[in-house]
């Protein structure tokens, strides 16, 4: 069914691990890696003592009159270092909860949870700028994200910059992100949403500083579209306007991904496929092999001169110049 | 130990006539600490969330009422121990174990129970109000 | 009445006489055993119960594992579409759930219902046909639940159920009403099987065993019994709100009416927390009873296991909201789950650590018990390192939901539930068949079950560092995934393997096998006292106990036990007999009779379920009438099983120990029963109480403005309406005590309107302001507790007339009224409810108001 491997693997050949939590692009990270590594030490230094003890306990002589000795073993090996130990990690982990739950952001980011998609908002300098599944983030501004989501609990996770917050109906709940390197990382939903959870991702692009205003502005500004180009035509008659939005047209559908640029991202499908003609094609027609349970509608009769021209024209949404 | 006569006078009328509950030679005081613990985390939890929920950002206030109320808590736990310790016999390491065929040993068995359920809730309770002195805000 | 006896000078016992010991063991027999033929369905004895109980379990055991290595092949490659998103949604849900409704929890009950009675040197558990009762509910509701996957309908919402998934039509359909409904009702019979544990180790100890003296086991049962009773119910409080949800649309976690999808997540979790002790505590219970065998010695530090079990039991209450770090609640709320959750890994850490210091001072003999045994520490220490781990917050919010938490679940779970489980399993084989395992074919089961499941779960917890998340079917080749994924599908079948080699020695049919040596391992507790090959009655008599030990440490004990030296005997009266004792120091109170082979309580269950499947197709008739038959069924095990009337008040219960033969009020296991039930009934209803105070604290309009509150004058009326018919019931009780037949019976049955009045006033304050469930939380809140109330009052007119009808014939008079005092409890508990009830729907919004 999802047989597009072949697709897929050039164009991500070098971003294998890119979901990796000990990848070190992002302050937050890079604060449990440290945690990470303590614990992990921690941990295989206890395991070994404690299994250790039990392996000599079974191969020295018999000494009964080691039983005042083995209380004090309980007392102060069950009881009294592990309290000091956990109360130590207990301070620890609570202090770099504080550091990593900052109240304000250098730029504010809401992502709304969709099935099986994400619509993503940032605040431009002339109102929001709508676009979906992909998010581009400046290097090393802390970006605060507020998420909702209107239909089920869905989680925002992106493994390499920081940790994941809960979408949850009817709140609103925010994490903050600073990635500190550039590159494009995987964003997964890491709460179970039911259906096609498996299926919903993003891409997270982090991007210098003046890449980043360059292509937010970009992005706010209206598509270019030829009023008489054909594609637009196709996409005007099937009725696909209803549910998408494409800025600067007629299309104002809420229901739908925002496809005003969606040429310019990598990928398709809530980041699952890459933005390729042909992935656009089947997508349109045979929608449900590509992803199941996906609200959109498949569109098989579509086909030929016109399916061409309506993927021709979804691609020419780009911020090329 | 093991074969030791089982007499002890009874002061509690006739054998298990009721549960007794209250006096001496009741159970309740080996959980009674670690109710201790549960009652002064629920309320913490209560404090918290309906200051978050209902006043303000500002923590100040219930770091010092969950505080207060953790003082108040390990009080009654350090009674219940020297409760346990004088009225039951309780102590904190034994060499030998407790198996004295009598009622003085089964208190002294529940008194030394009771002491260490004691001092681990006393810790739970300490561990409790630590995260009010690392968040200042909500 | 009793006399007070010093069971350490009772007189010696009659010299033996062989044709007297014939005699009464013939009489034993026809009083203990099982029904021939077919009519073995109708047995309700714990060694037939608990046999079936253990069974049934590992069968469900083994359909979930199947689901599992579905799961595995499914994730074993990248772009796999074998099973397909719909069926693998359904497999790990079903898999999650099987496992922990299924097979956890009720292997502890099937363990401690077959064992218990025995290390307790009793011959049964107090109340048999409980245990026959909630067998029969679990199997029903288990194979209902399972059995939806080849209709293709399973629950796919996950086994954590969250809200709106589950709560909206639109997203989830019949699977979550058979999960919500299947379930309630395998909860019930959990919470039944807790009862029943609980008043065993209390009240059904031989005489003698002290407190101090009582086994290990039996401490972790207790306190294992006790923790369901206040972890299940919260469950079917959020069980009830998402059913009304469901089916009738009660606004309870939709946002657009008020509602709110984290309610399900506290109320489930507040549960699914202490499940998890709750399944890992009877586990280790089993290695400090067989340690101690193998060590030759009793265990170091016996107190601060005990310590360590009350410690846990507690503090897992505190640990819920870890599984909701991301949710996005307020630090400090974090910080104390957190703190908790790192406080419990002390006292679990201590047992570790007594079972070590028991090693130390000891040789431990090699065996197959212990292999599993040394498995589960190595294991289990690792998973409990890990959740040291996942309970500092910021960890958990990159471990969340990803397979790092799979591994360290799966960890704590196989290590300190399975492997002890399976250690339990090899060493009271030949205590429940008689027959000896084959030991080589048993080591190769633990090596290749430890091996493969090490294979199958440490390289998970790379997975989830490669940031793969839970619950996914599917994944990408580039994601980097693929190997460990191939790894793991690997190590799951080698661990299945290994499972099945084990499973086979179990089945292994042995009858023309020699019997084992009695005792076969050495062991001090009772249980193996039992003789080879087994008798229907388990212990020949029942012996005074003043050890700790008693097969090491009281010589001469089972001589004694076999010719029948000690207390009970016989069956003069063909009577299935227990003597029951004082919680503390368990001295003889009374001899208990308890109910023998019946197909009622099957009759029961059965119709129960079918109460509960037809309700998950809303076939509200028919469920009615199958509701009638469970009543009808109920009423007449009731009638004919409890609460008898003894034909002489007193009996020789054997060595000069006259004890009473019935007892009532707070002595009778039937009244603690009541009171333990009530209990949890009670959590349940603070289930609902949390849910209204949630509310309040999450939104502004809640409780609304006056207008829209219930009537005050109604709720009042009906407050008193349903006080004066507590009242009522309270005046039978001691009107009967001083001879008033005729007048008790009166006020029990006008009892009955009266409460429907009460409940009436209620619904009429609520009617009358045009509340209404679907439109507003609130409106849902006030009827939720109204029909709650409702709820329980159609159980107590029940029993009302039945107390009724019991005095009537005379099986309930001013001598014998247990029915009418157990009666009275339940009373006492709806009075609680409805003084609650009418605080939070009239005084609580009324001093808001004021505020």
């Amino acid at each position: 069914m999802r047989n597009l491997t072949l697709l897929t693997v050039p164009l991500l050949a070098g971003c294998a691990g890119r979901h990796n939590w000990l990848s070190s692009a992002g302050a937050e990270a890079d604060r449990v890696e440290g945690l990470f590594w303590v614990l992990l030490i921690g941990a295989a230094v206890i395991w070994s003592a404690v299994i250790g003890a039990a392996v000599y306990a079974q191969r020295r002589q018999v000494d009964p009159g080691l039983e005042h000795q083995a209380r004090w073993f309980i007392v102060w090996g069950g009881a009294v270092i592990p309290t000091v130990l956990v109360c130590a990690l207990l301070i620890w982990g609570l202090v770099i909860l504080r550091d990593i739950t900052p109240d304000k952001g250098d730029l504010t980011v809401r992502v709304d949870g969709e099935r099986w998609w994400w619509r993503v908002t940032y605040d431009g300098p002339d109102g929001d700028v709508v676009t979906a599944n992909e998010i581009r983030l400046p290097l090393d501004q802390t970006a605060l994200f507020r998420l909702t989501s209107d239909d089920v609990i869905h989680s925002f996770w992106v493994p390499a910059i920081g940790g994941k917050m809960d979408m949850i109906p009817g709140r609103e709940t925010t994490l903050a992100l600073t990635p500190n390197k550039t590159g494009n990382w995987g964003g997964l939903c890491a709460e179970y949403c039911g259906g096609a959870h498996a299926l919903m991702r993003f891409d997270t692009v982090v991007m210098e500083p003046d890449a980043f205003d360059a292509w937010l502005a970009a992005e706010a500004a209206p598509a270019r579209v030829a009023p008489d180009d054909p594609g637009f035509a196709v996409f005007r008659d099937e009725g696909c306007g209803a549910c998408h939005t494409i800025r600067g047209t007629d299309a104002r559908g809420p229901v739908g991904p925002d496809l005003t640029h969606v040429g310019a991202r990598a990928r398709l499908g809530a980041g699952i496929y890459a933005m390729t003609a042909d992935n656009m094609a089947r997508w349109i027609t045979d929608t449900h092999a590509m992803k199941p349970d996906a609200d959109m509608p498949p569109y098989p009769d579509l086909s030929g001169a016109r399916l061409e021209a309506l993927v021709t024209f979804l691609l020419s949404l780009d911020h090329a110049e | 130990m093991r074969y030791e006569s089982d007499k002890q006078p009874s002061r509690f009328g006739p054998p298990g006539y009721a549960p007794r509950v209250i006096d001496q030679g009741s159970v309740w005081i080996m959980v009674a600490a670690p109710t201790l613990w549960a009652l002064h985390f629920v309320a913490s939890y209560v404090v918290a969330a309906v200051w978050c929920a209902r006043i303000g950002p500002s923590l100040t206030e219930p770091r010092w009422i969950i505080a207060g109320m953790a003082v108040v808590c390990v009080a009654l736990i350090v009674w219940l121990a020297t409760q346990a310790v004088r009225r039951y016999g309780g102590v904190f390491v034994i060499f030998e174990e407790i198996t004295e065929s009598s009622e003085r040993g089964r208190d002294k068995f529940i008194g030394h129970v009771s002491l260490l359920l004691c001092i681990l809730s006393g810790v739970a309770i300490a561990f409790t109000v630590i995260p009010g002195f690392v968040f200042g805000s909500c | 009445m009793t006399q007070e006896i010093d069971l350490s000078k009772l007189p010696p016992p009659a010299p033996y006489d062989e044709a007297r010991d014939k005699a009464q063991r013939s009489r034993l027999a026809k009083a203990w055993q099982g029904p021939p033929g077919w009519k073995i369905v109708s047995a309700v004895n714990n060694s037939f119960i608990g046999k079936w109980y253990l069974l049934t379990s590992f069968a469900f055991f083994v359909f979930a594992g199947i689901l599992a290595l579905m799961i595995r092949v499914q994730l074993a490659a990248p772009n796999n579409d074998l099973f397909g998103q719909q069926l693998y949604n359904q497999l790990f849900t079903l898999h999650g759930t099987a496992m922990m409704f299924l097979f956890a929890v009720p292997i502890f009950e099937a363990v401690a219902i077959l064992v218990l009675p025995e290390i307790l040197g009793a011959r049964d558990l107090p109340f048999p046909r409980l245990s026959a009762f909630g067998y029969w509910c679990f199997l029903i509701g288990g194979v209902f639940v399972c059995g939806s996957i080849l209709f293709g309908v399973a629950p796919d919402g996950g086994w954590f159920m969250y809200t709106p998934l589950s709560s909206n039509e639109e997203y989830s359909g019949l699977g979550a009403d058979i999960w919500l409904l299947g379930l309630s009702f395998i909860e019930v019979s959990s919470i039944a099987a807790a009862v029943e544990l609980i008043v065993g180790v209390l009240k059904c100890r031989p005489p003698g065993m002290r407190l101090n003296l009582m086994p290990l086991y039996c401490w972790y049962v207790l306190v294992v019994a006790g923790m369901i009773l206040f972890a299940f119910p919260p469950l079917i409080a959020g069980d009830l709100l998402l059913e009304m949800e469901r089916a009738f649309g009660w606004a309870f976690f939709d946002v657009d009416r008020g509602g709110d999808p984290l309610l399900w997540q506290h109320l489930f979790w507040i549960f699914g927390h202490p499940e998890v002790y709750i399944i890992f505590l009877p586990s280790i219970a089993l290695i400090a009873t067989m340690l101690p065998t193998f060590a030759g010695r009793p265990m170091v530090g016996h107190s601060w296991i005990v310590l360590s079990a009350i410690g846990v039991a507690f503090l897992s209450f505190g640990l819920w909201v870890h599984h909701m770090f991301t949710t996005g609640l307020p630090e400090i709320s974090l910080g104390f789950f957190s703190a908790a959750s790192e406080a419990v890994a002390v006292p679990t850490g201590i047992q570790i650590f007594c079972f070590i210091a028991t090693m130390l001072v000891s040789k431990v003999r090699p065996s197959v018990p212990m292999l599993f045994a040394g498995g589960a520490l190595a294991i289990f220490v690792f998973g409990g390192l890990t959740g040291v781990m996942v309970a500092l917050v910021p960890f958990d919010w990159q471990a969340h939901d990803s397979y790092f938490v799979v591994a360290h679940l799966h960890y704590t779970l196989i290590g300190g539930m399975l492997f002890p489980l399976m250690a339990g399993v090899c060493y009271w084989y030949p205590f429940v068949t008689q027959k000896a395992m084959n030991a080589r074919a048993s080591r190769w089961a633990f090596w290749l079950m430890f091996g493969g499941f090490n294979l199958a779960f440490l390289p998970m917890h790379w997975t989830g560092i490669m940031g793969m998340p839970r619950r996914v079917w599917t994944y990408d080749l580039t994601d980097g995934w693929a190997v460990l994924n191939m790894v793991s599908t690997v190590g799951a079948f080698v661990f299945a393997t290994g499972f099945a080699v084990l499973a086979i020695n179990v089945l292994w049919p042995r009858g023309k096998a020699p019997f084992v040596a009695r005792n076969l391992w050495n062991a001090g507790t009772m249980e193996w006292a039992a003789e080879v090959p087994g008798k229907p009655w388990g212990v020949r008599s029942i012996p005074y106990i003043h050890t700790r030990y008693p097969l090491w440490e009281q010589p001469g004990l089972v001589d004694g036990i076999d010719r029948g030296e000690w207390f009970l005997p016989d069956a003069a009266e063909g009577k299935r007999e227990l003597i029951v004792t004082d919680i503390l120091d368990a001295r003889p109170l009374h001899v208990q009779r308890v109910g023998g082979p019946t197909f009622l309580t099957l009759g029961s269950a059965f119709c129960l379920g079918a109460v509960f499947i037809l309700a998950t197709y809303h076939l509200w008739a028919l469920a009615l009438a199958f509701g009638a038959g469970f009543v009808g069924f109920t009423l007449w095990w009731l009638w004919t099983g409890t609460s008898e009337i003894p034909e002489r008040p007193h009996k020789d219960a054997g060595r000069g120990l006259t004890l009473p033969t019935y007892a009532q009020g707070n002595r009778s296991p039937g009244w603690w029963a009541v009171f333990i039930t009530m209990t949890g009934d009670m959590t349940a209803f603070m289930g609902l109480v949390f849910s209204y105070f949630f509310y309040w604290t999450a939104l502004p309009d809640f409780p609304p403005a006056a207008s829209q509150l219930p009537a005050f004058g109604g709720l009042l009326a009906g407050l008193a309406a349903l006080i004066a018919a507590w009242l009522m019931t309270v005046a039978a009780r001691s009107l009967l005590g001083q001879g008033a037949r005729r007048a008790a019976m009166a006020l029990l049955v006008g009892s009955v309107p009266v409460a429907a009045a009460g409940l009436g006033g209620w619904a009429w304050a609520a009617w009358a302001v045009g509340l209404d469930p679907t439109s507003h939380s609130f409106d849902a809140m006030v009827w939720m507790l109204i029909l709650w109330m409702g709820l329980h009052l159609i159980p107590n007119a029940i029993m009302q007339i039945y107390v009724a009808a019991r005095i009537w014939a005379d099986i309930c008079n001013p001598e014998y009224r247990a029915d009418l005092m157990n009666l009275t409890l339940f009373g006492h508990f709806l009075a609680l409810t409805a003084i609650v009830i009418f605080a939070l729907l009239a005084v609580f919004p009324l001093m808001m108001g004021a505020a």
